[in-house]
């Protein structure tokens, strides 16, 4: 990961600072201004984030307000870096600052010193972890496109009484002559075996496709 | 310095090391920050108070710098403290300063990246002096460059500034060298015997204290003189010039914010009472200028609040201007340092700089600047005109 992009870009971050208006706000912003980001103050807490936004300071405490829950509960994907900002370090406040995944934490009273760093650290991980959720929804994406591959295989290994590397070869080359992947073939054949299936005897279809099940092993069949 | 307190005084404490590796230049300092208190008691003080400074040299000790400013704060009583050269100096007296909610004034440039309500910085940040020396060596020597430097926080930090700023101007740095502080002859023999094997078309120094001594009388032994690259620097100065020699430091390039033969009435003034308070201008230098204007900016505000409370002072701190030696400064209310000028010179042969290049307005310091931008309109260097000061 290209580490050193993330103090290079720090200016071009856009900061949003969700606290009450009072002197911690205040310092906060002055400092944030002062590293170079633009910086902006919302209170009360707003419906929605702002488009754009790169960085959220979020005031956190021992009640957890509902707006920030609608803000931050969901998924963490589509979400800006989050920093909390922590008056007590007690463990209700620090219960509800994991609930809300924050990426780094500020406390108060606050000092300029360590805000340009919890900057950059927070950015970090939450590239990381973009980062990682990318990868873990292509791994899951190149394991559904197997388990298809191996059904429509057996499936064709079943009707023509070929062997798997045969199947295999037709499912390639119909993903080649028809500028498609494999999985796209395999799905297309997963398709075609369930509707063709229901218009013969019903009964014998599904007896073949738990046969299908137990040849490869998996128990769902997505078709 | 007695410690003898009059009752009626301001007590400001003064901390520069008066021996020592650092000493050259601290004592420079020294030396401004107590003209200027001398001439604002001259003039009858503030409020018809004079104020009395405290003096303790930490011998070029970094931790000795923290253990005096708590002593000053502690049992002196005082609240205002002028000091510090290096950074690593600064961040010891720091904590003790903000523990103490006490005002401290920093007339020293600086690698940036920082900001403290409790502190007033007077010297140059990188976006005030590197990117303009970077502008002036690329166009006028060419892209290679060799970095020396002492090795401690100042010199890395604004190596890497260079390197940035000289890579978006297509220059490449071609060797990087730290020493320590005390570095002789010996140590920057292997130095130099790269700079002869790389041939650089310049050399960026961020050698400080008695080191920038030594570096420029071994480069002068080391090289033939009209054949060598030229030495560029941000502190090399008129105090250590003059330590040198001419010889050794003539077509050596320095930028600074001041130099000590800027043409301005208040320039003249300054070096006049200089000489007459210390029989030389030699050790006057921009770091020396910058302790003067803070002096004076101090008892400015001072005048307004008529207290020494910290945040009193602040508040008229802050904004506050100067018609300093180098010409009107300004402090940046968003962030506690100075608006100052930028000018690039190079040593004759008489061991004087001569100022080629300077900023028209005050550059506004930006202490959290990553990348200098080494086209930005604010550094644009106009040349000097023929014996016409600002």
């Amino acid at each position: 990961m290209a580490t050193s992009n993330i103090i290079r870009d720090v200016r071009a971050l856009r900061v949003l600072v969700l606290h009450p208006q009072d002197t911690h706000a205040e310092e906060l912003l002055q400092q944030i201004r002062r590293i170079g980001c633009r910086a902006e103050a919302s209170w009360p807490l707003p419906g929605s984030l702002p488009a754009g936004v790169d960085v959220v300071f979020v005031e956190v405490k021992e009640t957890m307000p509902k707006g920030l829950d609608t803000l931050f509960g969901g998924e963490t994907q589509d979400r800006p870096t989050l920093i909390g900002v922590a008056g007590y370090e007690n463990p209700s406040v620090l219960q509800n600052l994991l609930e809300l995944k924050v990426d780094a934490v500020v406390t108060k009273p606050l000092r300029p010193y360590g805000v340009l760093s919890s900057i950059v650290m927070a950015r970090r991980i939450w590239q990381e972890f973009r980062a990682v959720d990318k990868q873990i929804a292509q791994l899951k994406d190149k394991v559904q496109n197997i388990q298809k591959v191996s059904q429509a295989k057996f499936i064709l290994m079943r009707l023509h009484q070929i062997t798997e590397e045969e199947a295999y070869k037709i499912i390639r080359s119909q993903a080649m002559a028809k500028r498609t992947t494999t999985a796209e073939i395999a799905q297309a054949i997963i398709n075609a075996d369930g509707i063709l299936g229901n218009i013969s005897t019903k009964k014998i279809i599904y007896e073949n496709n738990d046969n299908a099940n137990k040849a490869t092993g998996y128990d769902e069949v997505d078709s | 310095m007695g410690r003898l307190r009059s009752a009626d005084a301001w007590a400001v404490g003064i901390l520069f090391s008066r021996t020592g590796v650092t000493s050259v230049i601290e004592n420079s300092q020294f030396n401004g920050a107590l003209l200027a208190i001398e001439e604002i008691n001259e003039a009858g003080g503030i409020h018809g108070r004079p104020i009395e400074p405290i003096c303790y040299d930490p011998a070029s000790v970094v931790s000795r710098y923290g253990e005096l400013a708590e002593r000053l704060l502690a049992e002196d009583g005082v609240n205002v403290i002028f000091g510090c050269y290096m950074s690593s100096t600064r961040k010891e007296v720091l904590p003790i300063i903000e523990r103490r909610n006490a005002l401290f004034f920093y007339p020293t440039l600086y690698e940036g990246f920082e900001y403290s309500a409790n502190v007033i910085y007077s010297g140059a940040v990188p976006n005030q002096n590197s990117v303009p020396l970077a502008s002036y060596l690329l166009e006028n020597y060419g892209g290679r460059f060799y970095f020396v430097g002492s090795d401690y926080i100042y010199p890395r930090e604004s190596n890497r500034v260079m390197r940035n700023i000289l890579r978006q101007g297509g220059g490449e740095v071609v060797g990087e060298r730290y020493v320590s502080l005390e570095a002789g002859a010996e140590e920057f023999a292997s130095v130099l015997g790269e700079i002869e094997a790389l041939a650089p078309d310049a050399i960026f120094s961020t050698v400080v204290g008695t080191g920038t001594v030594n570096f420029y009388r071994a480069y002068l032994k080391a090289t033939n003189v009209h054949k060598r690259a030229p030495i560029a620097s941000l502190t090399t100065n008129e105090a250590e010039v003059a330590e040198m020699g001419a010889e050794a430091a003539a077509g050596h390039i320095t930028a600074a914010p001041y130099f000590r033969n800027i043409k301005s009435a208040a320039n003249s003034r300054f070096l006049e009472r200089y000489h007459k308070r210390f029989g030389t201008v030699d050790t006057v230098t921009s770091c020396c200028e910058a302790a003067y204007f803070q002096v004076h900016l101090f008892a400015n505000a001072l005048r307004l609040t008529g207290c020494m409370d910290t945040d009193h002072l602040r508040e008229a701190l802050r904004g506050a201007e100067f018609d300093a030696p180098q010409g009107r400064v300004k402090i940046d209310p968003d962030n506690n340092h100075t608006y100052l000028h930028s000018r690039i010179a190079k040593l004759d042969e008489q061991g004087e700089f001569v100022v080629e290049l300077e900023v028209r307005r005050p550059i506004k310091p930006d202490p959290y600047l990553v990348v200098p931008a080494l086209n930005d309109w604010n550094f644009r260097l106009t040349p000097m005109k023929q014996g016409l000061g600002n």
